[in-house]
């Protein structure tokens, strides 16, 4: 096989293992305590890597997550532009350095929805065809 | 190696393990966050002893652990705090020491303040280059991120301001401005260096360092401030940044020969700037960071003649890395040190390039354990007393190149 063959193929491969598969949907859910109705994926994204720690309307907010899963991939990638590796990688930097805590984890949609709906302040994602009991569904702007 | 050094070693690394040191646990329905975490490493070389480090025998002399605390007792206060110990050859001697406690008010997402002993924001990584899980490498670049002088730069004891301003369309900006102390750190590499090696004329021309116990030098500090912003772009994963430092450093001691007479050195001018960026692509990550330190500092020779010396160094590295599974990362990185920058670049008694492989395994979520081969140009051993290269650890001289491959096996919790 000739080299130029051979590199070829190296970046076929290369560029199939960036390839991203399409993510699963979701939607953001919130404790109701949470008054806005709405959120940028700005404030979205400054939520969930803890630089901002309120919202207009809102007061305290803070995170929570899914550990792992095709929702939490799919969120995390659309709006924090990062792998969950890098994600848990920038947490444990905050948490090493006493610049922030870990922020909640959970197993399943149906975890998030609960904690969320007991937590104050507290904004989560879910599949979209998760039934969202107790929390309310932000849209996303 | 002796066989009672590796029953430490494991020792030391199983302790937090069996710990299980991370727990919250509620007081006042605030949660307290506990985490610890533990490294062990290897390095060998084929000449050379690299970092103090015995590496050309092979050496275990590298480990650290430590656990931290901490808790939001208002939404808007946080406290902590972070006990730390390592061994790294012939420093650091397991002498646990505090390596961060602060409280923090953050008033608003652009304003919070922070004060005690923090962590020092000061280019891409500086505030988190010891957390060895949060990296790919076993060792970093240590053009930008010296192991032997961590103690004494890794954090100051005062204050940081803060915050994240969003700017619509142009992403974010996050700035710190601090100042402080710099905290002397007695068992670190830039006081073993002084303290072991003396400055004496190259019969091939200029000076060069040399073993020499004529001092006895026991502190290191002063005043550091500065800032640091980066700015998260518009563009995906592009993150660019800049920092400026201005330290006022004294140390002091005493010189043993030939006479008894106090030693100190001090600072004229030290200004350190570094420009940095980060790009991540899905699983690809590059990196890169350049820094600038044009120094003047003012020393006593024993006959009490004030000496001024001048040093400009520069340095710096690019990496990549991509994760190909989620237990396999694979990366590379060019580390360069250049200790005095007008002069040849070329000779290896004025730099240390450092052209490093690294394949990491995350063994699970807790554990990774890191493969690193080490190619380095140059020890410049001309100009620095830190930079890895030492001349008491090296009696016969240093050979200008080098390799080594280091392992290291990691925990956190």
């Amino acid at each position: 096989m000739s080299y130029t063959k051979v590199f070829s193929l190296a970046v076929l491969a290369f560029s199939a293992a960036l390839t991203v598969a399409r993510g699963a949907d979701f939607k953001v859910v919130a404790n109701p305590s949470v008054g806005a109705a709405s959120i940028s994926a700005d404030e979205l994204k400054g939520v969930f890597l803890m630089t901002k720690t309120s919202l207009k309307d809102a007061g305290h907010v803070e995170p929570v997550l899914e550990k792992g899963g095709p929702v939490h991939e799919s969120f995390v990638k659309e709006y924090l532009g990062k792998t969950d590796a890098g994600l848990q990688n920038y947490y444990r930097s905050l948490a090493f350095t006493g610049k922030g805590s870990i922020p909640k984890e959970v197993a399943s949609d149906a975890d998030v929805v609960s904690t969320v709906a007991k937590t104050k302040g507290a904004i989560g994602y879910i599949g979209a065809e998760t039934e969202a009991a107790g929390v309310k569904v932000l849209e996303v702007k | 190696m002796k066989p009672q050094r590796l029953w430490l070693a494991a020792a030391v690394f199983a302790a937090p393990c069996l710990l299980l040191a991370q727990f919250d646990f509620s007081v006042d329905g605030r949660t307290v966050q506990v985490h610890s975490f533990a490294s062990q490493g290897f390095a060998l070389s084929n000449v050379n002893n690299y970092l103090t480090m015995d590496t050309s025998n092979g050496s275990f002399a590298l480990t650290d652990f430590g656990f931290n605390a901490s808790t939001a007792i208002t939404d808007k206060f946080r406290v902590g705090a972070q006990l730390y110990d390592y061994n790294l050859g012939r420093l650091g001697k397991y002498v646990p020491e505090l390596d961060w406690a602060y409280g923090d008010y953050r008033f608003t997402d652009w304003l919070g303040i922070r004060g005690g002993k923090v962590k020092t924001v000061q280019g891409l990584s500086h505030d988190v280059q010891d957390m060895e899980f949060l990296n790919t490498w076993a060792l970093m670049p240590q053009s930008v991120y010296p192991l032997d002088t961590r103690g004494d730069a890794i954090a100051h004891i005062g204050g940081d301001l803060y915050g994240t301003v969003a700017v619509k369309k142009l992403g974010s900006f996050s700035y710190t401005l601090f100042g402080g102390l710099r905290p002397n750190d007695p068992n670190g590499g830039y006081l073993y260096g002084v303290d072991t090696m003396s400055h004496v004329p190259d019969p091939k021309g200029g000076f060069m360092y040399i073993t020499g116990q004529t001092k006895d030098v026991t502190y290191y500090g002063g005043p550091v401030y500065g800032a640091d912003l980066r700015w998260t772009t518009p563009v995906k994963g592009l993150l660019l940044g800049a920092s400026y430092m201005v330290q006022d450093i004294t140390t002091t001691g005493h010189y043993t020969k030939p006479i008894v007479v106090a030693y100190k050195l001090t600072t004229v001018k030290d200004n350190a700037t570094n420009f940095y960026a980060e790009y991540l692509f899905g699983n690809l990550r590059f990196a890169g960071e350049y820094r600038s330190e044009p120094k003047i500092v003012q020393l006593n020779q024993p006959s009490g003649v004030l000496v001024q010396g001048f040093q400009d160094s520069r340095s710096g590295y690019v990496s990549l890395s991509y994760r190909f599974f989620k237990w396999l990362e694979l990366g590379t990185y060019q580390s360069r040190y250049v200790d005095n920058w007008p002069v040849n670049h070329g000779d290896p008694r004025n730099h240390i390039f450092d052209q490093t492989i690294t394949a990491r395994f995350d063994i699970n979520r807790n554990v990774d354990f890191k493969l690193e081969e080490h190619f380095i140009d140059g020890a410049a051993i001309d100009g620095v007393l830190d930079h890895g290269f030492y001349a008491a650890p090296n009696p016969n001289g240093l050979a200008p190149n080098m390799h080594m491959l280091v392992a290291r096996i990691g925990y956190h919790m």
